[in-house]
């Protein structure tokens, strides 16, 4: 008597292989620095312009909520003279808007000046799908110079570092995601210690021993060690501590210096000795808001 | 019911091309309008309708192919989800008995029990291989809303895939065989 029939034996097989490949593309995973296959590469390169396209769209929609939607009940005398406004009024958004942005990206290009050379101005099109990691998606890569590990920024402060690069996207490892670790220096009293991502958008400081004079309010910076980010760059401020009655370190909370919430545009700094070359070859020149690609800054 | 080989791909092929849209959706569209704290993970619920829904020595097959697709939104990649639906999908088989998706309230059950399921064999990695254990309080922290919101909405995407695979809506572990 058979106990076993085909369909079961080929049903067994075909889970023991998909979860045997599944242990096995664990075992190979990295969380704090990713390679994409040639599948992730070419499909990302499809997608990713769909989700720039709706990622760009909401001026358009926002301004068309606000513009024209509120006013479906107006009487129909007004109609007229109404979309006029309405129209000015978009108009005057969008001039807003692009205002916004050039003071945005003036700031941006301003607090970068000391830090490296070359960078890349980025915009976000896009947030990683999973909720366990904080990634958010750029719409600039490698063929704008931005490689694996370049530090991500804005004027507010340190953003993350890139993760993973196809063609035209990369894609970011935030401070607010746990694989990422950032060494940080307390400006006040020097202290140094980590920053890791925690949950709710915060951040958590650790390995600070207890007898450290750290207070709520203390400035986070970068410490400069390790070799991605550079050092200087705001990373957040302490906003809670709690002493436990056991163990040597402190518990921190620490919210970010930069306002992910409302993330729009970021840059990449690309290191000095891996991106000159590239670098200089793009365009260097700056077209419009957020349409550069990188900008070399020539020194003596 | 057994279904033939160039239907399934037709539906393999529909349900792919549902599951980038959602992708976009949640990563993108809800971006967009300021939900960026919490994501719904659409491919795990898709993934569940497969394991529980369907009678089939393709699905892990399927499941690793949805997991890729997925893995072009999320650095997660393919692998973790993978295991965690071949494990589900185990787990379904095993309880099949018990599985009677007869109403939208049960269908939302069996979600959430399975949704579970998933976080904790996901999770279990995550933290192992990051070596951090203290990280499965946080990142449960960010499951539950999004987990709770997948189940409420699982009976209207339960409907549309039992469309898409041309299974009964209702009902258990009994859908196509291939």
């Amino acid at each position: 008597m058979k106990l076993i029939n085909e369909s079961s034996k080929t049903k067994i097989v075909n889970n023991l292989i998909v979860a045997i490949l599944a242990v096995y593309g664990i075992s190979q995973k990295r969380f704090n620095m990713g390679e994409p296959t040639l599948f992730n590469a070419l499909v990302t390169e499809i997608i990713a312009p769909v989700q720039e396209g709706i990622a760009s769209s909401k001026k358009n929609v926002s301004s068309l909520w606000e513009n024209y939607l509120m006013i479906v009940n107006t009487s129909k005398e007004n109609t007229v003279l109404k979309k006029q406004i309405s129209r000015l009024g978009s108009d005057l958004t969008s001039m807003e808007e692009i205002r916004k942005e050039n003071l945005r990206l003036k700031q941006l290009l301003n607090f970068s000046d000391g830090i490296s050379p070359q960078r890349v101005l980025a915009q976000v099109v896009g947030w990683d799908s999973a909720n366990e990691f904080k990634v958010i998606r750029l719409n600039k890569g490698s063929s704008q110079g931005i490689k694996v590990m370049s530090p991500v920024i804005t004027d507010h402060g340190l953003v993350g570092y890139v993760y993973r690069v196809t063609e035209n996207y990369s894609d970011v490892l935030t401070i607010l995601d746990q694989n990422n670790r950032v060494d940080v220096v307390v400006e006040r009293t020097r202290t140094h210690g980590i920053v890791e991502g925690v949950f709710n958008f915060k951040c958590a400081l650790k390995y600070i021993m207890r007898n450290e004079p750290v207070e709520v309010g203390d400035k986070l910076i970068t410490a400069g060690v390790g070799g991605i980010y550079p050092k200087g760059v705001k990373v957040g401020m302490i906003t809670d501590i709690s002493k436990e009655n056991f163990g040597m370190t402190l518990s921190l909370e620490v919210i970010p210096s930069v306002d992910f919430d409302k993330l729009e545009e970021v840059l990449v700094l690309i290191p000095l000795e891996e991106g000159r070359g590239q670098a200089q070859e793009a365009a260097p020149v700056p077209t419009g808001p957020a349409k550069e690609t990188v900008i070399t800054e020539k020194k003596s | 019911m057994k279904m033939r080989l160039s239907q399934m791909l037709i539906s393999f092929a529909i349900t792919v091309a549902l599951l980038i849209g959602l992708e976009i959706v949640t990563s993108t569209v809800m971006p967009v309008f300021g939900w960026k704290e919490y994501r719904l993970t659409f491919n795990v619920l898709i993934i569940l309708f497969l394991a529980i829904r369907m009678d089939s020595p393709g699905v892990p097959w399927m499941i690793l192919g949805l997991q890729m697709v997925h893995s072009i939104f999320s650095i997660e990649g393919w692998a973790l989800g993978t295991l965690a639906g071949v494990i589900v999908m185990l787990s379904a088989n095993y309880l099949k008995e018990l599985l009677h998706l007869t109403t939208a309230f049960m269908t939302m059950l069996v979600v959430q029990f399975f949704q579970v399921i998933w976080f904790i064999t996901v999770t279990l990695v995550i933290c192992l291989k990051i070596g951090d254990f203290e990280k499965f309080g946080l990142i449960a922290g960010s499951f539950i809303p999004g987990s709770i919101f997948l189940s409420v909405i699982s009976p209207i995407l339960f409907w549309m895939l039992s469309l898409i695979w041309k299974v009964p809506s209702s009902g258990g572990h009994h859908g196509v065989e291939i």
